[in-house]
């Protein structure tokens, strides 16, 4: 396959999950920003959490200069011009679909397109009006459906699986991310939660949520969530979607099956970082901080992804 | 006259250049005029030879490894015979009859040619045209860009060999004159020009004749020609591609003879 | 002045011609209802197949439809082997007129053609003199345009020699009509030309010394407006569609960039115009090519396809000198008639040109799709003297022709059915041999009296039929 064609399918799927994680990102921030917020403020504070997760932060303040709840929402979900947006993702996922519309089904083109077109409408009619919280649904399920029609009805081919790749690298970006700033943002607190701290339910509730584990959570572990139990959930678990080790193992696989010689850089690295989770415990992981465990492999995963890049999507 | 170059050309690139690839007109060619006694490029990597579309000698440079500077070397020594005004040609000279962006004639052009030359269509009228055009645009660097075409150096009276080269294109071919761009050497006493240079041939009475507007010289004894074309993007030493890298600073170094020269930007 | 118009349909009194009665009978016993309902159906698949023209700098998601008549064009098989042979004879002497331009130049020795008028026209490329090229083709596929006077005879209006576009039109109009109404194509025989794309793969490979060589498609990027044509005949002949972007030159060779690492390209059949192909030789601000190219094709390293410089043959500065090219190299007379054709660039026949503009069609030599040109009896007094001034600038740049009325097509407009001019592009291919496929590509001019049948400018297309008689 032409390296162009990969990079294109790769890089559809990359922005379309993008997308799904921002409207999940926006989703649990949302909802923390209207509980009480422990005697102090407004909410702004997780508000910014979406922009300070993506970097798109000093773009904001560069942009608009004060945090206002209103704006924030909007640049996040709707700014055109901020390449970071909800907007802009599925605006690039749409247009990288177009230029490889006889590469994917039809079903899956028309659901791209069909989603571009909505969230068009959907910007037109405004974010207040149109609900932040079913916002924030549509773009999953808009997610859901391109994922459905992708398996329903692609051929087994490099195709799908340069399409495959680009969801997991982004996902496992976004869920390192998302538990670390999570992290962050509970500071101290997040040693001594287990003790039932109102603040620490909510938390690690709104982030189980986000990542559509919290069902999950319940039945494995059985219990509130504590720091220890959601990082290994997240990091470790082989049986969780969206876990780094599930993220891992399918390009570990993907990667195995594709033709060619040019891709043993990326091939070795990502079967090391499997092997290396695959023989990792959770307290080893505290043991060396979460914090620092986590930056470390954010930058693993970013070398992978350019291995990827570098090997495959860019070929000689 | 005997002459001798040594001519280096570095790039150094910001970023790493992933890969580059180069044509370079950098050979000159045996012809009545100038006898080549030996000549030798030093490249980063082997490259072939072939003839361009003009006739040239051109070496296509591929650097496939990833490199932040870049050397091109060309050594050598030539013989010219300078009592040879004209050189000859089997190829049809009609082809030159053809404007391109950079040597289109504007309506500037077109009456400063008619006013010089009238209904003259030999060496003499040229040669006054040539001088018209030296007076018209004095030698003036830093005012054009290798991009500026022959109506934007007229309209600004002044630039470089390379702006009035283009200018004496236009002017010669909208009076029908096949004419045809030269990049090559010139050597010379006084430090004050640069070593590489450009100029034209136009054909007259079935030869090509040379005109070099910069110095208003008609014959080309301290002269020696690397490549012809349509214009500079046909002859230029060196026309180059590259995958990333981002800035680039280019540095040339000539020697011709004994003077050394140096100049820092492709344009001469 | 009254023009005899001639009818594909119906003869001078009025009576359907023999190679359409069978079709007018079905027309005559189907329901308007249902008609208007496939015409509907039409439209629909067209959109949902992504059958389209885009709009340039297009971002909305939409896209413009090349409007489609149900109608079809049809011709008799006896007629159509005539024009045949006469595509054949032309397309043959043209090739063999850029071979002799770019090597000997045995014509402009004889006298037959000025060396001034090809050698310095600007598609006369110097990197063509003296390059061998394998089995001496140069325009591997060749457009002719073909329209009919008022008294039913072929005139070839111009030869497409670059990259002539809309065979993908021919073809999916041919798949939409046997969709919609497969009973007429059970009542009679149709010849049939889905085989073009084997063809064009097959004429493609033969242009190579190589044994099965790889042949891909060029295309300059989603945002060109035949991008859809690009994309179809790479699908069909299954071959790989890419952009100057994919491709590389190393060591004289061209290869593609592939996720299994570099693969050597041997054919490019290429929909990028010359001065596009390679930035280092051409346009340096085209990121459309590939550098290093020209280097590549000199060193008789892979084919382009049509090669470079073939837009000398088909300027229309040297289309009056296309008949003597086929007496010429051929010693044959021409099959078909050229257009009578004034060359404004000499004094005596541009001042007949101007006496006469409201009843010429006047041309640009060096334009395509139908922007400079002036239709005479079409055109306002202002319009025309507007067009006299550009006309006296540079009368070099234009060529004029009479008025030739155009065949009509009896085609389905907002009133009913009505008579509409066409054109007609048969699209020739050369490789080990020269062949077409029966018919063409039929361009229909929908606004009434409109004789200017473009997409560009309105224009649609019909299916076209080769019946047996």
């Amino acid at each position: 396959m032409l390296s162009r064609t990969a990079a294109e399918l790769y890089w559809m799927s990359r922005y379309l999950e993008r997308a799904e994680n921002l409207a999940r990102m926006l989703d649990v921030s949302y909802s923390l920003s209207l509980m009480p917020q422990d005697g102090q403020g407004t909410g702004l504070d997780e508000l910014t959490m979406p922009l300070l997760i993506t970097g798109n932060m000093d773009d904001y303040l560069a942009r608009h200069g004060e945090l206002d709840a209103e704006r924030l929402l909007h640049f996040f979900a709707f700014d055109g011009d901020n390449p970071g947006s909800i907007f802009s993702c599925l605006r690039a996922a749409r247009s990288n679909a177009h230029v490889v519309r006889g590469r994917i089904t039809a079903d899956m083109w028309e659901n791209i397109n069909a989603t571009w077109l909505e969230m068009r409408d959907i910007a037109q009619q405004g974010l207040q009006s149109y609900g932040i919280s079913a916002f924030c649904e549509w773009v999953k399920q808009r997610s859901h459906l391109f994922r459905g029609a992708a398996f329903g009805t692609s051929l087994r081919n490099d195709a799908f699986r340069f399409i495959r790749l680009g969801t997991y690298i982004e996902r496992a970006d976004n869920t390192l991310r998302l538990l670390d700033s999570r992290y962050e943002l509970l500071g101290d607190a997040a040693e001594s939660i287990g003790d039932g701290s109102a603040r620490g339910y909510y938390q690690w509730n709104a982030l189980l949520r986000a990542l559509s584990v919290f069902e999950a959570f319940t039945e494995i572990y059985r219990g509130s969530p504590d720091k220890r139990q959601v990082a290994e959930l997240l990091i470790l678990r082989e049986d969780v979607p969206r876990s780094l080790r599930a993220c891992l193992g399918e390009i570990n696989q993907i990667l195995a099956s594709l033709p060619g010689v040019n891709g043993r850089p990326a091939q070795r690295m990502v079967a090391s970082l499997e092997a290396r989770l695959r023989y990792t415990g959770i307290e080893e992981i505290l043991d060396e901080g979460l914090h620092v465990w986590l930056s470390d492999f954010i930058l693993l995963v970013r070398r992978l992804a350019n291995a990827i890049q570098s090997s495959y999507l860019e070929a000689a | 006259m005997k002459l001798t170059i040594s001519h280096d050309t570095t790039y150094r690139y910001d970023d790493q250049v992933r890969a580059s690839i180069q044509y370079l007109r950098l050979t000159p060619q045996e012809s009545e005029r100038q006898h080549v006694l030996d000549w030798h490029l030093d490249l980063p990597c082997p490259a072939r030879a072939q003839r361009d579309p003009y006739g040239n000698i051109l070496h296509v440079l591929n650097v496939d490894e990833p490199h932040d500077s870049l050397l091109i070397s060309a050594h050598g020594s030539v013989e010219i015979d300078e009592s040879r005004e004209a050189e000859h040609d089997q190829q049809s000279p009609l082809p030159f009859l053809r404007f391109t962006r950079l040597t289109q004639a504007d309506e500037a052009l077109r009456q400063f040619a008619l006013h010089h030359c009238g209904a003259r269509r030999d060496r003499n009228a040229l040669i006054e045209l040539m001088f018209g055009l030296g007076e018209a645009m004095p030698f003036t660097p830093g005012i054009t860009t290798v991009d500026t075409t022959a109506a934007e150096a007229f309209a600004k009276r002044g630039g470089v060999c390379q702006d009035h080269s283009h200018a004496f294109l236009a002017c010669a071919r909208s009076l029908q004159v096949p004419a045809r761009y030269v990049s090559g050497y010139l050597f010379s006493e006084d430090a004050g020009h640069l070593a590489s240079h450009a100029w034209v041939e136009a054909w007259l009475d079935g030869a090509w004749y040379s005109f070099d507007v910069t110095n208003g010289l008609s014959r080309p004894e301290r002269h020696l020609k690397l490549a012809v074309g349509l214009d500079y993007l046909d002859a230029c030493p060196v026309r180059g591609m590259r995958r990333g890298g981002g800035g680039e600073q280019m540095h040339a170094r000539v020697l011709v003879n004994q003077p050394v020269m140096t100049l820092q930007a492709q344009q001469q | 002045m009254a023009r005899i118009l001639y009818d594909e349909m119906y003869d001078a009194s009025g009576a359907v011609r023999p190679h359409y009665r069978e079709f007018a009978r079905w027309l005559a016993n189907t329901p308007p209802e249902q008609l208007a309902q496939r015409r509907r159906e039409a439209d629909l698949l067209f959109h949902r197949a992504g059958i389209t023209f885009t709009v340039y700098g297009d971002d909305q998601g939409t896209e413009r439809l090349i409007p489609f008549d149900t109608i079809p064009r049809s011709i008799p098989a006896s007629e159509w082997r005539v024009v045949e042979r006469g595509c054949i004879q032309r397309v043959k002497a043209l090739n063999m007129f850029l071979a002799d331009l770019y090597h000997g130049q045995r014509i402009i020795k004889a006298g037959i053609i000025p060396a001034e008028q090809v050698l310095a026209n600007e598609g006369y490329q110097m990197a063509m003199q003296g390059l061998d090229l394998h089995r001496n083709l140069y325009a591997h596929i060749a457009g002719v345009d073909l329209v009919r006077d008022g008294d039913g005879s072929y005139y070839v209006l111009e030869d497409n020699l670059r990259t002539p576009s809309g065979v993908s039109y021919m073809l999916e109009d041919r798949k939409m009509m046997m969709r919609l109404f497969p009973e007429l194509f059970a009542a009679q025989r149709i010849a049939p030309i889905d085989h073009y794309p084997s063809l064009l793969l097959s004429t493609l490979k033969s242009s190579s010394p190589v044994d099965d060589p790889s042949v891909v498609v060029l295309t300059p990027g989603h945002f060109n407006s035949a991008y859809f044509e690009h994309a179809f005949l790479a699908r069909e002949m299954g071959v790989e569609l890419v952009e100057g972007a994919d491709l590389f030159v190393r060591d004289e060779k061209v290869f593609m960039r592939t996720t299994a690492g570099p693969q050597q390209v041997d054919v490019i059949y290429r929909r990028l115009d010359d001065a596009f192909l390679d930035p280092l030789a051409f346009n340096p601000d085209s990121m459309l090519g590939v550098p290093g190219l020209l280097s590549a094709y000199r060193a008789g390293n892979v084919v382009l396809a049509n090669a470079i410089g073939t837009g000398v043959a088909d300027d229309k500065s040297v289309y009056p000198f296309v008949p003597d090219m086929i007496r010429f190299y051929l010693d044959e007379e021409p099959i078909l008639k050229n257009v009578p054709t004034w060359q404004c660039r000499k004094a005596d026949e541009l001042s007949h040109v101007l006496a006469h503009l409201p009843e010429l069609v006047v041309k640009e030599t060096q334009g395509s799709g139908g922007y400079g040109m002036l239709v005479g009896p079409a055109a306002s007094k202002a319009e025309i003297e507007t067009f006299r001034d550009r006309l006296k600038a540079n009368p070099a740049a234009y060529i004029a022709q009479p008025t030739l009325s155009l065949s009509t097509c009896p085609t389905f407009v907002e009133q009913g059915i009505a008579p509409r001019h066409i054109d007609l592009r048969p699209f020739v291919l050369s490789g080990k041999e020269t062949r077409l496929v029966p018919g063409g590509l039929t361009r229909v001019a929908l606004r009434e009296g409109s004789l200017v049948v473009n997409s560009s400018q309105g224009g649609g297309t019909k299916d076209t039929w080769v019946v047996e008689d």
